[in-house]
Parts: structure tokens; C-alpha cells; sequence
């Protein structure tokens, strides 16, 4: 026998490897720090152009704004990271909330008249939210429906159901159960800013070190080459579709809090701004790649420059027209960026 | 036959991916009417060379003349000008699987075009009928191509590009997924067309077709060539193999140490394969043996290895272990591309999603260091070669990305390893590291299951071979055999 399998070759060939800037660039980019830099910078600018961004009252809004944008984000994240990707997020948004509402208030107030006890409507709401990415999965795993499909027909069907449970009427006030996550502050730190750091890191130690994120990463990036490795794949399916509606539940709720009410259009367009965020932060739309820090900076991004437009007082309809212009420059230079870095050729 | 007047000359060819030198100012040139044999181990340069020749991929420098047209590259896309002068038929085919076989065959083609550009149905039946006869290809012309198996896949690209009539055609690997029928047929028709002076482009992996068929070979490695246009009557597998290598090799001998006494470690009673079986079959692997099963394609050998692994759910009948529980099975896919590896992942992540329970502790987080030493120590049994262990394995070459799929099948510490085509697309070098893997991991106790097409690769490793013919086992040979006792019992002549 001329060839031993043991002999003395070493598999990480260091003469010949990259540089070690060109590592650090890799791994910059790889590990989603690519739109770091760009934040840095508009927040210079910002400081420069609006004297009033640069304050602590301001940055915490920032914040609080972003946090229902930054869940529903998340809660993609776990559907585009598996190749496949849901619309009816924006209807769960909406939802889920109003649903809880209705089963808190007293009939007068336009309830169904159930009043369920205050401790019961995150229950609800996240309850509601679950079994809706349940469904989700149900179609795509069992009925085997494209979730492009399968995810629209369910975003118009939910819209028209909050107007239905609803009665079309929007409800005020549902209850300190409902609103305190989106509404109260702890040492001046809105709740919701700290649901959306303990969520984002929890789901980012998830995706980075957890079997269940490695089992995302690999059915997104080959689910044939999954299934042979023994993961179960329509699971892993099910399970992405679960938590992605039950985190944008959650964002309805901290929406309806921080709103203080249960309103009929809460949360319309924000499957955009989410896919738009997700793709800045160098999440693929072709599965298997993308990380929690990118999404994070994505979110921060969409919300710092929606924030500066404000302040430096440009016209509502510009505001819209730039926050377009923007994804598209954000989403170039991301995808530019890994091309670049790791020399593989995503979708996004 | 007046062989001495080029029809392709392509001089200083260059071409760089990123920081690799793929080619490194080649000269080429074909005759016309002759079957040019490229061979080379993979990432010698030789599938890259003749993309630069179709235009599929543009090389950086150098002239390329075809026929009558002559262009310098620069890097530019010049696929266009050579349209109607070569033809390319790649490694794995491009078909459309929702268009009928005759839509595929005569796609873009001028024969079938009426006035406007509307296509003549009657006529692109009966033509593609015609053909499919003329190649004895047994489906009809309006199934739809997503139905057929890998080998009539294969064969369409091939006719697809023959009946263009352009004067050279580019065979890249054209029997990697053929039968021995199949490629009966293919070389007849490769010598006809030869004779009426089409010039062939031959890639293969397989020194024996290149022998049956060839001309001329000339042998590529590391981006330049070794030895051109060398009359293929001068060679013998040796000096080519040597060549190509660029030193000495030896072609492994295989190990026996069947012993019958040992445990069975997993046994198959009364299995039916797939719904067409129309016998039981009975099969047992033991410990420290390398079974391999053989037979033609579509036998059943793939479904039964597929369903010993756990893979498939058999028709009927079941698979057990005397110990009682069933053992831990790694399993290599007969497709590495399609199910072997995640190439945006890199080769720490392909690795250790094979044994991710072991992996992780109670919460299911997984534990770095023990990740990081199981990955590294399997890297190295497989001699997995990477600039890095988070390198994406997509960038790796054929060989190591085939190695890592074995370094994942072993992650659990299997009992019994199921490999299925084991070294397809993979180069000399490789191959002999996969087979000494194989046999190591055979004397270390475990048992392997081997299916594969070639019957070299049975002969240099399996101490037994189960011929299955039409799913069920039709033959079974143990010990001391020769390949052409393997051969005749595989024909069913012994």
C-alpha cells in the first residue's frame, strides 16, 4: 500500500492561507460586522447635521423604535437562514396582539366580553402567534406548499381577520398585561429595548454555538446534504416557522404597548422593512447564511436613518423614497462585501 | 484520413481564479477527425482548458483559433463567436426537466424553425424518435427529461450537442453516470462521427476508455502540460499514471481479512429494495469486512445500501442487529454535490453536523474545544487539505470535498460506514487516500459497504462482492478474485 491515511499532512496548511488582513476582512464580513463601519459613519454625520441626535434620550428612542422591527427581523432571520421565507410575519404583528385585546377588554370597550384575567394576554397573544407558525409549517412541511404562497394568501387572511375580531375598530388602552412590555422603563431603559437585546443575544448564542442554529445554517445551505447528515430536516422546517411567528407576536405586543392600543393597521409594511434589514445585514435570501450581529446592524441602520431624516426635517415623502434608496445602496455593498471576502456567490 | 490539418490551435492560454494559476500559457491543438484524450488529476487544469475553448469560461490571455475563427482572449466573453464551431458536453447535464426529451434535444435548433420562429411539433417527434432509435434509447420522445435516470440524462446532453454539427465537440467525462451498454453505444458513435471527421475533446477519469477510444492524449498537470499530443499506441498506464502524478505510484493492492467467524454487525432479512424487486433479499456485514455491492445501474444496489444505511424505507422486510440495537452508521452519499457537503459551510461546520448530539451537552449548546479536536483529528485521518478548517468547502478541490463527507460519516464513531460511489470525481491521489482510509478503517473493526460502478475500485478494496441484478442478489464472490473474474460474474458469464 503506497498511501497511508495517517500520514503527517497537516489540513490547515498555513504557508499557503491568506494574509492576515485579508483574515480579519473574511471574518469582519463572515461574522456580519460588514455594516459597522457604515453605522459609525452616519452616526458622525448625524451628530454634525442634527444637534439633537447625539443625546442619550435620543439614541434610547432609536432604540425603542427599532426593537419591534428588530424581533419581526429576527423572527425571519430563522425562516430565510433555512431558504424559505414568510410574508404573514406582518399579519402576526398585527394580530396576535388585537386578539389578546379583545379577550382582555370588557365588551364596552369593544372586547368579546370573555375578560380574560390580565396574566393571560401574553399567553394569547404569543399563544395565537405560535399555532399561526405552526400552521406555516404545516403547509410548507406537509401539504408542501411554496411559502411564498402558502405565507401571502395567510398575510391577507390575517389582515382581514384583525378587521373581523376587531370589528374594525381599533381598541385603546387594553390593559398594563398587554402593554407593559412595550411601554415601561426600567432606570429610564425602555422594556423593550431590554426584550430585544436578551432576544437578540439569546438567538444569536443560538445560531452561533447551539445544534439547533448549526442544524439552520446546514439545511439552508444544502437540505439534501442535511438530511444525510441526520438532521431532521422537515423539524427543523416546522420549528423556523414556529419561532419566527412567535417573536413578530411578540413585536405586536410590544408595538400595542408602546402605542397603548391595538390598532386595526399595526404593523403594515413591516415584512419590508424586516426582508430589507435582514438582506443589509448580509442575511442570504438563498439560506445558510447570515448571522445575528448583521441583523442587528441592519435594524440599527434602518432605524438611525429614519431617525436622522426626521430630525434634519426632510419631507415625509422623501423620508420613504430615501429609506428605498438606501436598502438598495446598503444591500449592494453587503453583497459586494462577502463576494469579495469569502469569494462564494450568495442570493440576496 | 488526412489527419494533419488543425482544426484547433489555442496558443499561451492563461487563466487565474483569485490567487490560483489554473492555466499557465498552454498550447493545444486538435486535428480534425481525431479524438484527443486530456487527462489529468483533478485541478490539473483540464476541465478548465476546455471551457476556455467552448467559451464557457473566458480565458485571461492567449489566441484561440476554431475552424475559421480566430480572436486573442482578453477576459471578454467570446462564447458567442465559436457558437456554431464547438459543442461542449459537461459533467453533470444541463437539461430542462420540464420540457419533453424532444424539446430538449432540439432547443434552439434551426432544423425544426418554421416561419416567426414558431416550432414544428410533428417534425421535432419524429427527428428526436428518429434519433433515439438511432442511439437505442428505450423512452419516448415526449417524456418529460425530469423523469429519466442519470445515465439517459447523460446521454441526451451528448446527442443534444451532436446533432448541433458543429465540427469539434468537447466530451467532458461523458460516462461517469453510463452503464457499459451505454457507453457501447457512445464510443460506436464517437468512431462514426470520428471517421466522417469530426475531432473529439475526451476527458476521462478512466485510463481504459481513453485506450478504447482515444487518438491522441495529451496529459495535463498543475495548469500546464506534461506531455502533448502523444499517439495513444506509445503509452501504457503506467507512464501516464506517472505523468500525471509527476512521481511513482503504485495502484494499491486490496487487503483480504475476511474472517467468517466474526460478529455480524448488521443484517438484512427478506428486504424488498424498490417496488419493481421481485425476489427477498437476505445480506449480513461483519465486523473488519469490506463488502462491496455491484451490478449495472438501476439494479437495486443503490436502494439496498441506501436502506442497510437507514436511509430509505425498504418495501418490505427489515434490517437488525444480533446485539439488539441497531449500530451507529456513517453514511457517504452517492452524489456529493447534491447531498455530501454544505459548500457555503465551512469544513468544521460540513464535519461535526455528522455527530452534532455528541457534540452539544445537556442545553444543546455545542462544547468549541470538543468540536474543534473531533474536527481537526478527522481532518486529519481523512487528509482533508484546506487553507483553513473554516474554509467553505465549495472552494475546495473534488478530492477533499469528497473527504470531508467521509470525515463527517465518521463523526458518530461508526460501527458499519456505507459508502456509496466513494471516489466519483475524484482525482489518482484521492482515490488511493479514500481507499486506505477505507481498508484502515476495515482493520480497525468496523464494517464497509461499498457500492460502486467501477470495477477496479471493487477489485482493489472489497474482500466480498454481492452482484445484484434486478433487485435481488444474484451472485456473491469471496476471497481471492481477479477483475476478470469479477467482470464475467458481473456479466453473469461465470
Amino acid at each position: 500500500m503506497s498511501v497511508q491515511a495517517d500520514t503527517t499532512s497537516n489540513s490547515n496548511a498555513q504557508d499557503t492561507g491568506p494574509s492576515k488582513l485579508s483574515a480579519f476582512g473574511s471574518a469582519f464580513v463572515a461574522q456580519g460586522f460588514t455594516m459597522f463601519p457604515v453605522l459609525l459613519l452616519l452616526i458622525i454625520v448625524g451628530a454634525f447635521v442634527a444637534p439633537a441626535f447625539l443625546t442619550s434620550r435620543n439614541l434610547i428612542n432609536i432604540l425603542e423604535q427599532v426593537s419591534v422591527l428588530g424581533l419581526t427581523t429576527i423572527g425571519l432571520t430563522f425562516v430565510v437562514l433555512i431558504g424559505r421565507l414568510d410574508l404573514s410575519l406582518e399579519g402576526v404583528v398585527g394580530f396576535a396582539p388585537m386578539l389578546a385585546a379583545v379577550m382582555l377588554v370588557p365588551a364596552a370597550a369593544g372586547g368579546y366580553g370573555v375578560e380574560l384575567p390580565g396574566w393571560m394576554a401574553l399567553f394569547v397573544a404569543l399563544g395565537a402567534a405560535g399555532l399561526i407558525g405552526l400552521f406555516n409549517g404545516f403547509m410548507v412541511v406537509k401539504v408542501g406548499l411554496n411559502p411564498f404562497i402558502s405565507t401571502l394568501g395567510l398575510l391577507v387572511l390575517l389582515r382581514g381577520g384583525v378587521l373581523i375580531i376587531s370589528n374594525g375598530r381599533s381598541i385603546y388602552s387594553p390593559g398594563e398585561a398587554l402593554t407593559y412590555l412595550g411601554s415601561a422603563k426600567i432606570l429610564g431603559l425602555p422594556v423593550a429595548v431590554i426584550v430585544f437585546v436578551v432576544v437578540a443575544t439569546i438567538v444569536g448564542l443560538v445560531f452561533q454555538f447551539h445544534r439547533y442554529g448549526r442544524a439552520l445554517y446546514a439545511v439552508g445551505g444544502n437540505e439534501e446534504a442535511a438530511r444525510a447528515a441526520g438532521i431532521n430536516v422537515d423539524r427543523v422546517i416546522w420549528s423556523a416557522f414556529f419561532f419566527a411567528a412567535l417573536l413578530s407576536g411578540l413585536a405586536g405586543v410590544l408595538l400595542t404597548g408602546r402605542l397603548d392600543s391595538a390598532v386595526t393597521t399595526q404593523g403594515q409594511g413591516i415584512i419590508f422593512s424586516a426582508f430589507a434589514a435582514a438582506v443589509i445585514g448580509g442575511v442570504s435570501l438563498g439560506g445558510g447564511k447570515g448571522t445575528i450581529i448583521g441583523v442587528v446592524s441592519g435594524v440599527l441602520l434602518i432605524g438611525v436613518i429614519n431617525n436622522l431624516l426626521t430630525l434634519a426635517q426632510v419631507p415625509s415623502f422623501y423620508v420613504q423614497a430615501s429609506t428605498g434608496a438606501v436598502i438598495i445602496i446598503a444591500a449592494v455593498l453587503t453583497t459586494v462585501a462577502s463576494q469579495r471576502s469569502s469569494g462564494v456567490k450568495t442570493r440576496t | 484520413m488526412e489527419n494533419s490539418h488543425p482544426i484547433v490551435e489555442m496558443r499561451n492560454i492563461t487563466k487565474t481564479f483569485g490567487s490560483t494559476r489554473a492555466l499557465r500559457g498552454v498550447d493545444f491543438t486538435v486535428m480534425r477527425g481525431e479524438v484527443h484524450a486530456l487527462v489529468g488529476r483533478n485541478g490539473a487544469g483540464k476541465s478548465t482548458l476546455v471551457s476556455a475553448l467552448s467559451g464557457f469560461t473566458s480565458a485571461d490571455t492567449g489566441a484561440i483559433r476554431i475552424s475559421d475563427t480566430r480572436f486573442e482572449a482578453t477576459g471578454q466573453n467570446y462564447a458567442a463567436l465559436i457558437r456554431d464551431d464547438i459543442a461542449h458536453v459537461q459533467q453533470t447535464p444541463r437539461l430542462f426537466d420540464h420540457l419533453t426529451v424532444a424539446e430538449n434535444l432540439f432547443i434552439e435548433n434551426p432544423l425544426i424553425r418554421k416561419k416567426f420562429g414558431v416550432i414544428s411539433h410533428k417534425s421535432m417527434l419524429a427527428r428526436a424518435t428518429a434519433l433515439l432509435n438511432e442511439w437505442n434509447i428505450d423512452i419516448r420522445a415526449n417524456a418529460h427529461a425530469g423523469e429519466l435516470d442519470a445515465g439517459t440524462r447523460q446521454l441526451l446532453e451528448i446527442i443534444k450537442a451532436l446533432s448541433r454539427g458543429v465540427p469539434v465537440m468537447i466530451l467532458d467525462e461523458p460516462t461517469a453516470a453510463l452503464s457499459n451498454a451505454e457507453k457501447r453505444v457512445l464510443f460506436e458513435h464517437v468512431k462514426t462521427l470520428k471517421n466522417a471527421g469530426i475531432s473529439f475533446v475526451y476527458i476521462s477519469h478512466h485510463l481504459d476508455e481513453v485506450f478504447e477510444v482515444a487518438d491522441i492524449v495529451t496529459i495535463m498537470r498543475d495548469g500546464q502540460v506534461v506531455k502533448a499530443r502523444e499517439p495513444v499506441g506509445t503509452l501504457d498506464v503506467e507512464t501516464i499514471a506517472n505523468l500525471m502524478m509527476g512521481e511513482e505510484t503504485v495502484r494499491s493492492a486490496r487487503e483480504d481479512h475476511t474472517d467468517k467467524s466474526a460478529p455480524i454487525l448488521l443484517q438484512a432479512k427478506g428486504l424488498r429494495v424498490n417496488k419493481f424487486a421481485t425476489a427477498d433479499i437476505d445480506f449480513e456485514v461483519r465486523r473488519g469486512e469490506i463488502v462491496a455491492l455491484a451490478g449495472p445501474v438501476g439494479s437495486g444496489k443503490e436502494d439496498l445500501a441506501m436502506i442497510l444505511a437507514g436511509q430509505k424505507k425498504p418495501q418490505s422486510g427489515q434490517v437488525t442487529s444480533p446485539r439488539g440495537t441497531l449500530p451507529t452508521i456513517g453514511f457517504v452519499p452517492t452524489d456529493r454535490h447534491a447531498s455530501g457537503y454544505v459548500g457555503i459551510l465551512g469544513v468544521r461546520e460540513n464535519v461535526s453536523v455528522g455527530g452534532l448530539d455528541i457534540l452539544s451537552g445537556p442545553l444543546g449548546f455545542i462544547k468549541g474545544r470538543k468540536e474543534a479536536d473531533l474536527v481537526a483529528q478527522l481532518a486529519r485521518l481523512t487528509n482533508v487539505i484546506s487553507s483553513s478548517l473554516e474554509q467553505p468547502v465549495s472552494q475546495l478541490s473534488g478530492g477533499n470535498q469528497q473527504k470531508v463527507v467521509f470525515a463527517r460519516s465518521l463523526c458518530r464513531s461508526p460501527d458499519v460506514i456505507v459508502a456509496l460511489s466513494p471516489t466519483r470525481g475524484v482525482d489518482v491521489g484521492a482515490k488511493e487516500q479514500l481507499y486506505a482510509l477505507l481498508r484502515d478503517l476495515a482493520s480497525k473493526g468496523l464494517g464497509v459497504v461499498v457500492v460502486s460502478d467501477e470495477e477496479d475500485e471493487i477489485e482493489q478494496l472489497a474482500n466480498r462482492v454481492t452482484i445484484v441484478f434486478g433487485g435481488k442478489i444474484v451472485d456473491e464472490l469471496v476471497g481471492d478474485y481477479s477483475i476478470k473474474d469479477l467482470i464475467l460474474h458481473m456479466e453473469g458469464v461465470a
